[in-house]
């Protein structure tokens, strides 16, 4: 369909004089508006589309941030609401939902890994790739020492039942597709996603 | 209920329509209401506006538009079948620029300039001019004019007559919208586009009363009619990834302009939570200045509100 008038105009003082207002003989108001608005600045806020974070029903919600993403500048969550659009909540959330703001800002948020050794009392934070390296370790340690390649009847069986794994309520298929795969390919059978505990 | 379980023999004792409802995506106008709301609206804000002399003039025009649009006769009813083939193939039935226009609206017309020429009105001569010259022009010339302002085009020439040309078209095309049912119409795949008359918006609200608050619904130009559109995706390009909700530092965040890094246009937002009177075509006209500033940000608006068309260097009118 063709986009009728449509024209992207910029809205200028030139533009108001050619216009209806210079044209009607309004052109002081065009004048007085743009001097009464030179003193002020703009705000800038954005409004992002994202999942609650809490449970399965995985509410749609809207984040407000201050700040201009385009140009670098530092954001700051300001407000966050349910998602009028979004099919599930139809912008209601639930009163932990309603207080996603205060996760956000909360200052025990977890932000790193953190790890506690063995008989210590202090977690402490480590790096990713020692976090990664140490979970890879300790599941190859327990994989090799408990993997059931074939059951009583000596059917071949290939799986892994001493180790578990929980999955995120926000995945999109494409997660959960990867996260089977990972999972099922080491023979890992107790498997479960947060999305539909 | 686990897995294999039978499922309980008892009534549903809950409520009769349980669970999460969705907006209307449609919602036709009220002539009875549309105009004099407007018009009360303007009056309201032209108190201490930098615009008084001009929204106060509008406010005149939009209590015109609401006498000629609770008195004149509305156009003959669309033919039933037409609507469906239309809304079928996914068009707008009232197609403001290819639509069949009834010879109602050139009364309509005559009957805006009568009430806005009021001896008691105190109107530029300018004004005064433009009203005298369509009261002058021809049947033929009269839809030229017409049919040159639903197109876009708009001669330089014509641009103070066009404000008159639009508002009678507007009461002219709220009329017949609001003879139509709103389950027998369709949103467009242009969302933008009103699934009325297929013309642009002026505004979008975001409501905070009914059904569910807090969805956005953009108001026709020309028929009035308001329709559903995801909140957070431009109304130009459908983009979503670099949209800026810009507001003045410091005021009550009742406007605000989301602009769209990607196509470089920016639609106008209303928040109903921060006013309850507001009014989707009295306060776009109203915020003028925030557009100005955001222009000189480089971006263009969505479509014009034809009650403020804009000229520009190359002489092409929205």
């Amino acid at each position: 369909m063709p986009l009728t008038r449509r024209e992207f105009l910029k809205v200028t003082g030139m533009g108001l004089a050619a216009g209806s207002l210079g044209m009607l003989g309004f052109g002081a108001s065009g004048v007085a508006q743009a001097a009464a608005v030179r003193p002020f600045k703009l705000a800038h806020a954005t409004e992002t589309r994202n999942t609650c974070t809490y449970c399965s029903v995985a509410c749609g919600i809207l984040i407000y941030s201050m700040g201009d993403r385009a140009k670098n500048a530092l954001s700051n969550i300001i407000h966050i609401e349910g998602d009028p659009d979004h099919p599930v909540n139809r912008g209601t959330l639930c009163p932990k939902g309603s207080a996603l703001l205060d996760i956000v800002h909360a200052p025990t948020r977890l932000k790193a890994p953190r790890y506690r050794k063995p008989g210590g009392t202090e977690f402490e934070e480590v790096s990713w790739d020692f976090a990664l390296d140490r979970i890879a370790r300790l599941m190859k340690e327990d994989r090799d020492k408990h993997f059931i390649t074939q059951n009583a009847a000596g059917t071949t069986v290939n799986r892994w039942i001493s180790t578990g794994m929980l999955a995120a309520s926000a995945s999109s298929s494409e997660t959960a597709y990867l996260t089977w795969k990972v999972a099922r390919s080491l023979g890992m059978v107790v498997f479960d996603n947060q999305a539909r505990v | 209920m686990k897995q294999a379980e039978a499922p309980p023999d008892a009534s549903w004792s809950g409520p009769s329509h349980p669970g999460v409802k969705s907006p209307s995506p449609i919602v036709m106008p009220d002539p009875a209401r549309r105009f004099a709301a407007t018009a009360a609206r303007l009056d309201h804000l032209a108190t201490g506006h930098p615009m008084e002399p001009w929204l106060r003039f509008l406010a005149r025009l939009a209590r015109a538009q609401h006498r000629v649009s609770t008195t004149l006769a509305p156009a003959g009813m669309v033919d039933p079948q037409a609507v469906a083939r239309a809304t079928e193939a996914r068009m707008p039935p009232l197609a403001a620029d290819g639509h069949h226009r009834d010879a109602s609206w050139r009364e309509g017309l005559t009957s805006v300039l009568d009430h806005v020429q009021h001896p008691d009105a105190d109107l530029p001569p300018a004004t005064l001019d433009a009203i005298d010259t369509l009261r002058h022009t021809d049947i033929a010339a009269l839809e030229g004019q017409a049919n040159n302002f639903l197109r876009g085009h708009v001669p330089p020439a014509d641009i103070g007559a066009a404000v008159f040309i639009a508002a009678a078209l507007q009461v002219y095309f709220t009329g017949s919208a609001a003879r139509l049912d709103a389950a027998d119409l369709r949103l467009l795949e242009q969302r933008s586009l009103c699934p009325c008359c297929g013309s642009p918006s002026v505004s979008g609200v975001i409501t905070a009363t009914g059904l569910i608050p807090g969805t956005r619904y953009l108001y026709c130009s020309m028929c009035s009619t308001a329709w559903n559109h995801t909140r957070t995706v431009c109304v130009t390009c459908g983009g979503t990834r670099k949209l800026t909700q810009e507001g003045i530092e410091g005021d009550a965040g009742l406007v605000k302009l989301e602009t769209c890094a990607e196509c470089h246009t920016y639609s106008k937002l209303l928040y109903q939570v921060r006013d309850t009177q507001v009014d989707p075509y009295a306060d776009d006209l109203a915020s003028l200045g925030l557009e100005l500033m955001v222009s000189e940000e480089g971006f263009a608006r969505h479509a014009p509100n034809p009650l403020l068309l804009t000229g520009d260097s190359e002489e092409d009118i929205g």
